[in-house]
């Protein structure tokens, strides 16, 4: 027997109960394949029967709600206010860069300054 | 907007805490729904479906479409919640099924409705003895009504893998049942 016959079928039968045929035609099934299928079949009716959807409360629902709203609205808070302290930091950090830097060129330029008058000086003596 | 597609809500959420609202709202109730039928009451399935969602709020801002649907994320965190509860009770007797309204299809005769009652509270608990991909496979089958592609996306396997696995889970719910005589033999068996 093919299995894969069986499971096509079982599918299709499935599809149909649960409200979602889909276009291809039922498989013509032999005897065998029909007796195989048939407590399958039963068990699919039974599963669609008794698996019914359930309500939550419209408490719960509306709480739930209300909490996870204003749990976003804390996250987006908190995540503008730690976007603005990364950029206020990345500012400071650029700021403290370039003062850092020009004092260097500064002490470079006096630096440089001091060891040409040197010579000048030495050789003067 | 309730026409807004999840991709813009998402987008959306991540600066506007009521659009993550509105993703709520739209998927409660199936998020619910499921965690209730793999636990079995109202209570740990409010609890649950409340980590799923605060979960979700929590990695918004990372979140990354794919191409899966947003649906399919969520039924993720859940199936993960679900495993960790059954993990932390295990040793835990599973009490019966908490709404047990299940009519009787010709007359509300008090017999009828007590032996529909029985025989559902048999077979879900029966559900909830397979291996935890089968009775993820069966809720979204049966409760959710998803397509094969669906829960393919989902459970993140083939749609053919779906079908087959399908196919053994109803086999072996069907041998549960007749083990504990929900179901009879048949000749074939």
């Amino acid at each position: 027997m093919n299995e894969e016959r069986l499971v096509e079928a079982l599918t299709i039968h499935t599809e149909e109960l649960i409200g979602q045929p889909k276009d291809s035609s039922p498989l013509a099934l032999t005897k065998e394949e029909r007796g195989q299928l048939a407590p399958l079949f039963q068990l699919a009716e039974q599963l669609h029967q008794y698996m019914y959807p359930v309500q939550p409360s419209a408490d719960f629902v509306r709480s739930l709600g209300q909490e996870l709203t204003d749990n976003a609205r804390r996250q987006v808070a908190l995540s503008r206010r730690l976007r603005r302290a990364v950029l206020i930091g990345a500012a400071a950090l650029g700021s403290l860069l370039s003062i850092a830097s020009v004092v260097g060129a500064i002490v470079f330029v006096i630096v440089r300054l001091r060891t040409r008058s040197r010579p000048v000086e030495a050789s003067v003596s | 907007m309730p026409g807004e597609s999840d991709s813009v809500l998402i987008a959306r959420a991540k600066e506007e805490p009521e659009a993550f609202g509105l993703l709520y709202e739209r998927y409660v109730d199936r998020i619910y729904n499921y965690v209730y039928y793999r636990v079995g009451n109202h209570q740990d399935a409010e609890d649950l479906t409340a980590r799923t969602f605060y979960r979700a709020l929590k990695h918004i801002a990372r979140y990354q479409d794919r191409g899966a649907p947003f649906e399919a994320y969520l039924y993720r965190i859940a199936h993960n919640l679900v495993a960790n509860w059954y993990r932390d009770n295990e040793r835990r007797q599973f009490s019966s099924y908490d709404q047990v309204t299940v009519s009787a299809p010709e007359r509300d005769e008090p017999a009828a409705v007590a032996e529909m009652k029985d025989e559902r509270e048999t077979m879900l608990q029966a559900i909830r003895r397979l291996p935890p991909e089968r009775q993820q496979l069966i809720v979204l089958k049966f409760v959710e009504k998803m397509s094969n592609a669906d829960i393919a996306q989902v459970m993140e396997r083939t749609e053919g893998a779906i079908k087959s696995l399908y196919y053994r889970t109803l086999a072996e719910l069907r041998g549960e049942l007749v083990r504990e005589h929900v179901v009879g033999r048949t000749d074939d068996e």
